[in-house]
């Protein structure tokens, strides 16, 4: 069944991907009417189309309710745990080659015999990668694909977007997501792999939308600040969080000075540097 | 005058360095002293954690999580540019809410025990005067976590005021919230919110 599927699957993925281009450039296009109302209630200056991506957002998450989750819990009830730890070490294993790829792009060599490493480790003593050997003899996994990449090279982030059925994603996203999907090689295996590969993702996802379930105020804002963060802290491997320090500093910092005078002189101070603070963000 | 104006800049600088000596021998709790202490104690709440049931867990973590992170100020500056809109009494409202809560997050997140800990890794002055404690949480058979912790001086002692877990800053992330929903629902509606989920927190 999979073979016949393949060549016109090719199509069908490049279908999907310039369909899914198409439509963020509709809505960015849609966007451009609203946007000037929109702006003068936003505070984030990374989400100039809040207004149409909450729409985006409320419909993946009604389709995550009806349609995804009872899938995905479908199939955590009838698959046997080690299969699911050994469906999601099987992908994982097979995105090692965007990992290689992506740390010789960054010119991270050491980093990308270290993955190679790991990919032939998996391959071979983890059984075609459902074993993962090589974190037990401590070869920690790494997390590069190509939208880090790009942000090594200096390609600037750009506005958040929330797209129909994938999620949080930003402009610089987008292309990173339509060479990791064309260098994956699970993407030309045929579709019910890719189903199985889809309902892993949202099963293991499980713990992370609980979380957002649990202690988000806004979902939405949640999502798109952690998504943010997460991805910008990637990007840079971990040295972003020193600006991340020093944002927090600069609200309350002139607070902190003032601190041991009373708190009524706090409230009267800490106004201004918290402009100032929101806009460095 | 140039030399009495460096003189003047030694005295000051003398007297700063004073001061921060005298301010830790009186409370004798360094920035990190204060971030193991909390880890400690929430350590051994999640140990109990199951027998504690939730109630419990929420109140026997009230007062480690007050005095170890400065709430007051958190709350004040989550809300941002907002808080000028707000009379004292939503203030105090705020903070109260907002400190239940945060209690309430740990009581339900840290429930119970599977052999975790926290590593202290080290420990860095900011330029502004605060602390950044780096740690990480070691869960068996999971990726570890790392928390770093951002504390500054309140009277003689550290308090925190960010955790970073993961490179996630808690500050930024909940000040995006908070004056999102304050000016897209107002003040009652982040309140009702707040509420809303403290009592999911003590039924899930």
């Amino acid at each position: 069944m999979n073979k016949p599927y393949s060549g016109t699957h090719n199509a069908k993925i490049t279908q999907l991907i310039s369909g899914l281009l198409i439509g963020a450039a509709i809505s960015l296009g849609g966007c451009a009417t609203t946007g000037v109302t929109e702006q003068q209630i936003s505070t984030n200056k990374d989400d100039p189309y809040e207004s149409i991506n909450r729409k985006m957002f409320t419909f993946n998450d009604n389709v995550d309710d009806y349609v995804a989750a009872p899938i995905s819990d479908a199939y955590k009830w009838i698959t046997p745990q080690f299969m699911q730890t050994g469906v999601f070490n099987f992908f994982n294993n097979l995105k090692n080659i965007n990992v290689v790829i992506n740390d010789v792009l960054q010119a991270k060599f050491a980093q990308s015999a270290h993955d190679t490493g790991r990919f032939a480790l998996n391959t071979t003593m983890g059984l075609g990668g459902f074993v993962d050997v090589a974190t037990h003899v401590g070869l920690e996994r790494n997390d590069e694909d190509f939208e880090q990449t790009l942000a090594v090279w200096g390609v600037p982030q750009g506005s958040y977007l929330v797209i129909p059925f994938l999620g949080p994603t930003t402009i610089r996203g987008i292309p990173g997501a339509a060479f990791d999907t064309a260098a994956n090689p699970a993407s030309y295996v045929g579709l019910p792999v890719q189903l199985i590969s889809l309902l892993n993702t949202r099963a293991n996802a499980e713990g992370a939308l609980k979380f957002i379930d649990e202690a988000a105020l806004d979902p939405y804002v949640f999502t798109r600040e952690s998504f943010l963060q997460w991805r910008n802290n990637l990007a840079t491997d971990g040295k972003a969080e020193s600006s991340l320090d020093l944002d927090a500093e600069l609200g309350e910092d002139s607070a902190g000075s003032a601190a041991k005078g009373g708190d009524t002189v706090v409230d009267n101070k800490k106004a201004p540097t918290l402009h100032v603070n929101s806009e460095i963000k | 005058m140039i030399l009495k104006k460096v003189k003047l800049a030694m005295v000051f600088i003398a007297c700063l360095f004073a001061g921060n000596a005298i301010a830790q021998e009186a409370t004798g709790a360094t920035a990190k002293q204060v971030v193991e202490k909390f880890q400690n104690e929430l350590i051994a709440v999640m140990k109990e954690g199951k027998q504690l049931g939730y109630a419990g867990r929420y109140d026997k973590l009230f007062e480690p999580v007050s005095n170890s992170h400065d709430l007051t100020k958190i709350a004040r500056i989550v809300v941002g540019k907002e808080s000028e809109k707000l009379s004292e009494e939503q203030q105090q409202k705020l903070i109260e809410a907002f400190s239940r809560f945060s209690v309430a997050s740990y009581a339900h997140n840290f429930k119970d025990y599977s052999g975790e800990s926290f590593i202290f890794d080290s420990e860095e002055e900011t330029a502004r005067g605060g602390v950044v404690v780096h740690s990480h949480l070691v869960i068996p058979d999971d990726k570890p976590v790392k928390f770093d912790y951002m504390l500054k001086e309140k009277g003689n002692s550290w308090r925190i005021i960010n955790i970073i877990a993961n490179g996630v800053s808690d500050l930024a992330l909940k000040r995006s919230e908070y004056t999102a929903i304050l000016q897209r629902e107002g003040f009652d509606a982040l309140i009702a919110k707040i509420n809303e989920k403290i009592d999911n927190y003590s039924k899930l």
